[in-house]
């Protein structure tokens, strides 16, 4: 699933550092699942607005997964401040989850 | 500053602190009862009426099964209901009085004196379970989607309330002769109105929405739950409804039937369900819970040649009803929560010990938080004392019953090294 933003570079970066967060249940990262939905950067407020999904809601595992992305993000983008939107919608579904993820998966 | 907006209340689990208490209860009540039955094997060549019997079998329909399927329900509620657990309160005060209460309902079975000790034990279950009632209730009331799933987990806690109510009334019923009845005749219906009703419905609802998760499996057919809730209700309604009628033998097929065929269309659920998973690997866990669904048959073919033997030989068997009871117990409820518990208390433990610190360096893995070694060891020997057993009860062979017990406690302190190594994980420094 393609992650939306304003800047490709930062994006990319952004996505870098986040593929080292899993999902520790599926232990796919959170990418590759396609949780990430839009990395938004405002270079006025030096703001990072990054907006994400869970595989189900009130996921038992969601806090730590959420945490995780903002303070993954947050650490490596320290000029800035993350805000953290959750999203259920669209609803995250298996056929977002990126092919080198679903061949991880088939292992 | 950073903050997680819109949606955020999706995102809070119900607390370890609440969850875990019902765990640790739990595993301690398997070892207790594996105990009981290594002491007093000899009682199951006798009748199933008797007290150590009575202990064993509250130990584990209680202590063990309820306990841990209430602790897991009350994180797995938001989940299966998508909507926040109404209380975190209600649900320690839940835990606190079954908590007090199995254990003195247990004692008096097991000295058989159903005198005050049975009845205040017995009434600090009810309201154990009413307040769980109560706050599974308001949960659901304040979620914003009906699914087929919290109807499945709604009933059967209503099952339960029925359940255990029967039960304080039926020792209530002991010593003072309220009913028409003596308590020993409405033995059966307690015991199904649970089996059916509590654990049967629950088992089921829960583990069609979780054995599809946990296979990352693209399967989902409401449709097919819906038809499985109503016939599972009317199997157990018709059972109730005419159990002091003459056509009661006859009517019990018919529940029965219902009951298969709904069993049958929930295997075929989880099978359409392993068959469209993303995920090829099964893990062991899962291996179990799988092999749990298939146990359930046990039992049902058990009840269908008691119905048999009461209607063709106007009596009952013994040797068949204990069987029967502890397919039920120590075979399919024993082989989920096994399976299950290592499916959900290490990411409990996990995100207790590990929450905020996955982005500061490689974390351990959930499902390394137990000994891979010490569950295939568990899982061997469950197996081997499950056969044991039912052999040693069929044959009948103490001998084997003996051996059986001695495997059984294998297994239980394997599960309870497992369990606390889980519990005790410290961060690695």
């Amino acid at each position: 699933m393609d992650v939306e933003t304003n800047n490709d570079f930062k994006c990319t970066m952004a996505l870098g550092f986040l593929e080292n967060v899993y999902d520790p249940e599926i232990g796919l990262n959170v990418v590759s699942l396609g949780l990430i939905y839009k990395i938004m950067f405002n270079e006025e407020k030096k703001q990072i607005d990054c907006t994400m999904t869970l595989t189900t809601q009130f996921c038992p595992m969601g806090e730590s997964i959420t945490s995780n992305v903002k303070n993954t993000v947050q650490e490596n983008f320290k000029d800035y401040t993350v805000e953290l939107i959750l999203t259920f919608e669209p609803a995250w579904s298996y056929d977002f989850i990126s092919e080198e993820g679903k061949e991880f998966l088939k292992r | 500053m950073s903050s997680i907006e819109n949606n955020s209340d999706s995102v809070k689990t119900t607390s370890y602190k609440v969850v875990l208490p019902f765990y640790i209860y739990a595993a301690l009540a398997f070892l207790t009862a594996s105990i009981f039955v290594f002491l007093h094997s000899t009682d199951f060549n006798g009748h199933y009426f008797q007290p150590h019997l009575l202990a064993i079998t509250h130990t584990m329909a209680l202590g063990w099964a309820t306990m841990i399927i209430l602790g897991s329900c009350h994180q797995l509620v938001p989940v299966l209901i998508e909507g926040k657990l109404h209380s975190e309160g209600l649900a320690k005060a839940t835990f606190i009085f079954a908590a007090i209460g199995i254990p003195l309902l247990v004692y008096a079975f097991y000295f058989f004196e159903l005198n005050i000790v049975a009845i205040i034990g017995g009434s600090l279950i009810v309201f154990s379970i009413l307040l769980f009632f109560i706050n599974l209730s308001m949960s659901i009331s304040k979620s914003k989607k009906e699914n087929v799933h919290a109807a499945f987990i709604f009933t059967s806690s209503l099952w339960l309330l029925i359940t255990v109510s029967l039960g304080l009334l039926l020792i209530y019923n002991f010593t003072h002769l309220i009913l028409s009845k003596s308590s020993l005749q409405f033995l059966s219906l307690h015991a199904h109105i649970g089996i059916i009703g509590w654990f049967s419905l629950l088992v089921i609802g829960v583990s069609s929405r979780l054995i599809p998760m946990f296979l990352i499996s693209k399967y989902n057919n409401s449709k097919l739950l819906w038809v499985i809730f109503v016939l599972i209700n009317s199997a157990l309604i018709i059972y109730i409804l005419f159990y002091f009628s003459f056509l009661h033998s006859i009517l019990t097929v018919a529940s029965i039937a219902l009951f298969l065929i709904a069993i049958f269309l929930f295997v075929k659920h989880i099978y359409a369900s392993y068959i469209q998973r993303i995920r090829k690997k099964v893990d062991e866990q899962m291996q179990l819970s799988l092999l749990s669904i298939l146990m359930l048959f046990f039992p049902i073919i058990i009840s269908i040649i008691l119905i048999a033997i009461s209607l063709y030989f106007k009596t009952g068997s013994n040797k068949v009803v204990l069987l029967y009871g502890f397919m039920i117990f120590f075979g399919w409820l024993t082989a989920i929560i096994l399976g299950m518990t290592f499916k959900t208390l290490p990411f409990i433990v996990w995100n207790k010990v590990y929450h905020n610190k996955a982005s500061q360096g490689k974390t351990i893995n959930p499902k390394d938080l137990f000994s891979s070694k010490i569950y295939k060891m568990m899982a061997f020997s469950y197996i081997i004392s499950f056969l044991f057993f039912c052999l040693g009860l069929f044959l009948p062979l103490h001998l084997f019953l003996k051996v059986g017990a001695v495997i059984l406690i294998l297994t239980a302190l394997l599960y309870n090294l497992n369990v606390f190594k889980i519990l005790l994980h410290k961060t690695e420094k």
